[in-house]
């Protein structure tokens, strides 16, 4: 059993990341393909141009908000290897946050060690942040957000007039409102964290129980009625606009606003299109790890009509809801199953999409029967192969020069196959528990 | 326009190409007509003059600001009619120089949807016989047009170490990088390339430049083979030297035309892109869609199912 310290691990990690990207820069100098990801550059020249008083939008496929490129903007004058050593520096953080989580549900020690190790030393990781990728701020930010929710004790604001536990919503739906100006996905969490900010846990002047893990996992089935959520829509319709709730909502609602409006009025419509709507509309007919990318390329040259529009956002909606329903106490199990879906559905799907999920992977392990040997290697090595078969047809395609759209469209659909698949074990496997206890008596048993 | 029937451009016997450069009222133009023997018919030469030096450096700049699009006729009108006419002072009338450019090789390197246009440029000066032409630098422009369905990426060109031979790369036109061809405009690749200092005084059997364009392939139209040609051709090639003028900076511009049986017959290469095809279309939908669905099912069923129970450890 590994027992290294929280602070060691993430002293190697950092240590680790600093080492890659000094690599990375000798690669880009020296060797034909470069280490450093093409959007790097394009914040890089994003931050350059609003570092010189013009739009970031004035760079072509910059599509992110213009936060991400002020950000960046020592890169112009410290080194260009600053956004790299932010981004790995959240990524570091995301570890971070995995422990503090972990241990403020009162997971063992070893448990909250591999869950770090998941995530820091998870070959797709360390690379995404060292090659300039920005998704490990918005990882760091969810937990961060995460912790907000869960947690009453450290966060306070000294000037906060609130109570403890209304500062924390407070602060998460700052951070809520300014993540999904910055990446829209997150979008799909407001739902579950308005049904998570159940009045019966998020009562005023206690901090809310946590429901801890304990040994007791996984032993014998037993179906406890009182946490199946049948009622959810129930609960929802008869306390829905608590306190908590309409703090979360308007504070979100009016960050998210502001900043938009704030960029609007500097940037105008360019940023409209460019960081929002862009997104939302996006149908990529290029090769990607989608189903819908070649029926995309096959209807690009006519128009689609509103019912194919519809059938193809029907099934991620669907999926959504019913997630939604019954998971959301289970808040972080929630995210990750929905993030799986959400990314497994989308019209476009590109690698760094994973990372969405990958963050919130570690959380959840702890709560999952699933042993490593066999059925969790077998889910790992089934995710990896329908990846890589993917890539295989890909490579023909695209640098082999061959037709072979077809065979790269059935193995797309593979790979939703093998997602689905993969999912529903870990729903299976999951033992699912509110992520908070009643303050009354009518606790909710775990155990037999 | 002068009386000298060597320099009235309605002598030219055969087609010339000349530029026009940024619409500047101070710009002090000169038109040069010359007849050159060359290889296996006469090569006119003309060339124009600008006081400004910076004005139109880029010639496709000055095409775009007529043009809306690329079009290949469009291009052959801006070359061909865009011609001023006032003389190059200090070049003596009966000034003979035979500038020739050549493209020797022209290839397509690489497999796949991202290759290389390697061309091969030669030029030639001939006898020249100008005693008192005054100091001049000279660059080579390259215009390579490229067709509907390839790109070239204008950050990749950008990228100084791998492009250290040009003083100047540019892409114009439609340099969007993620949209499929049948949305999209044609591009054109301007090089610039040092040819020296000088040259014009001494005879040159052939110096040469290797051009190496990176290109990248759009998505295709549709197509029943599953695959789409394109074709690229020969880049358009001229000759700028900068001379020092009495009061400024001068720049004359040289230019090669080939006659149109030459043109016709000029290498061309092609590009075989693979395509959707229109036949899978119905099936396709039809299955992507039957897909979700059953993703979708399965999912919801096991949520449903397995929400809020506990599973033992087998």
């Amino acid at each position: 059993m590994i027992s290294l310290k929280p602070r060691s691990i993430l002293l190697i990690s950092a240590i680790f990341r600093v080492g890659l990207i000094l690599f990375g820069e000798w690669q880009d100098t020296l060797m034909e393909v470069r280490y450093t990801d093409v959007d790097y550059l394009v914040f890089s020249d994003a931050a350059s141009l609003m570092a010189s008083g013009q739009s970031p939008y004035k760079r072509t496929t910059y599509r992110y908000s213009p936060l991400l490129a002020f950000l960046l903007i020592p890169n112009s004058f410290i080194s260009r290897c600053w956004g790299k050593f932010l981004f790995s520096a959240s990524d570091l953080f995301v570890g971070l946050f995995i422990h503090i989580i972990l241990k403020q549900r009162k997971v063992p020690d070893y448990l909250c060690t591999y869950s770090m190790l998941i995530w820091l030393f998870n070959p797709f990781t360390f690379t995404i942040g060292t090659r300039g990728n920005c998704e490990p701020i918005v990882c760091a930010m969810i937990l961060w957000i995460i912790i907000c929710l869960i947690n009453g004790s450290f966060l306070q604001f000294k000037i906060c007039v609130l109570e403890r536990q209304s500062c924390n919503v407070v602060q998460a739906a700052f951070w809520y409102g300014l993540i999904v100006h910055f990446r829209i996905y997150p979008i799909i969490y407001a739902l579950p964290i308005v049904i998570f900010l159940d009045p019966r846990f998020f009562r005023s002047g206690a901090k809310p129980l946590l429901s801890d893990w304990t040994s007791d996992q996984g032993k014998a089935r037993q179906i406890n009625s009182e946490l199946i959520d049948k009622c959810i829509v129930c609960d929802v319709s008869k306390s829905t606009f608590t306190r908590s709730r309409i703090l979360f909502g308007l504070i979100s609602g009016t960050v998210f606003l502001l900043c938009t409006g704030f960029f609007f009025h500097l940037y105008g419509w360019e940023f409209l299109h460019e960081a929002l709507l862009y997104h939302l509309t996006r149908t990529d007919p290029r090769h990607n790890f989608s189903i819908y990318f070649y029926h995309i390329y096959l209807n690009y040259e006519r128009e689609l009509s509103v019912l194919e529009k519809l059938i193809s956002f029907l099934p991620q909606f669907i999926v959504q809801l019913v997630l939604i329903l019954c998971f959301a106490k289970d808040l972080v199990f929630c995210f990750f199953v929905q993030t799986v879906a959400f990314v497994a559905f989308n019209k476009v799907i590109t690698a760094q999409y994973f990372v969405w999920f990958f963050c919130l992977l570690p959380l959840i392990l702890p709560w999952s029967n699933m042993k490593l040997k066999w059925k969790g290697l077998c889910c790992i090595l089934l995710w990896m192969g329908a990846q890589t078969h993917w890539l295989l047809w890909g490579y023909l395609l695209e640098f082999k020069g061959k037709n072979v759209f077809l065979q790269l469209w059935m193995a797309s659909l593979l790979f939703l196959a093998a997602n689905t698949f993969i999912l529903i074990v870990l729903i299976r496997h999951h033992n699912y528990g509110p992520v908070f206890r009643q303050h009354t008596d009518l606790k909710t048993t775990k155990t037999t | 326009m002068s009386s000298h029937p060597q320099l009235r451009l309605v002598d030219i016997m055969y087609v010339t190409r000349t530029l026009h450069f940024a619409r500047n009222n101070h710009v002090l133009r000169m038109k040069f007509v010359l007849l050159v023997p060359s290889f296996e018919e006469f090569d006119i030469l003309s060339f124009q003059v600008e006081t400004n030096s910076d004005a139109g450096k880029f010639i496709m700049k000055s095409y775009f600001e007529n043009y809306e699009s690329l079009h290949d006729s469009s291009f052959e009108d801006f070359m061909a009619h865009q011609l001023s006419s006032s003389l190059c002072q200090g070049i003596p009338d009966n000034w003979n120089v035979g500038v020739r450019l050549s493209v020797r090789e022209l290839s397509l390197v690489g497999e796949g949807s991202h290759r290389h246009l390697s061309s091969s440029i030669r030029l030639q000066i001939g006898s020249a016989s100008i005693p008192k032409l005054p100091a001049h630098l000279c660059e080579v422009i390259v215009i390579q047009r490229l067709p509907l369905g390839v790109f070239a990426d204008p950050f990749e060109l950008q990228i100084p170490h791998k492009h250290k031979a040009f003083r100047d790369i540019a892409v114009f036109g439609d340099t969007n990088l993620e949209l499929p061809s049948f949305r999209s405009n044609r591009s054109a690749v301007e090089f610039h390339i040092d040819a020296g200092s000088n040259i014009l005084f001494m005879q040159n059997n052939g110096t040469e430049f290797n051009l190496l364009l990176p290109l990248h392939a759009r998505y295709q139209p549709l197509d029943e083979s599953g695959y789409s040609i394109v074709e690229i051709g020969e880049p358009d090639m001229l000759m700028r030297c900068s001379v020092e003028g009495k009061q400024h900076k001068q720049s004359c511009l040289f230019v090669s035309p080939s006659n149109e049986k030459a043109k016709s017959t000029s290498a061309t290469v092609a590009w075989k892109i693979p395509a959707g095809m229109k036949a899978h279309a119905g099936s396709v939908s039809v299955i992507t869609f039957v897909t979700a669905l059953l993703s979708t099912l399965s999912i919801v069923y096991a949520s449903m199912f397995w929400s809020g129970t506990k599973v033992s450890k087998t």
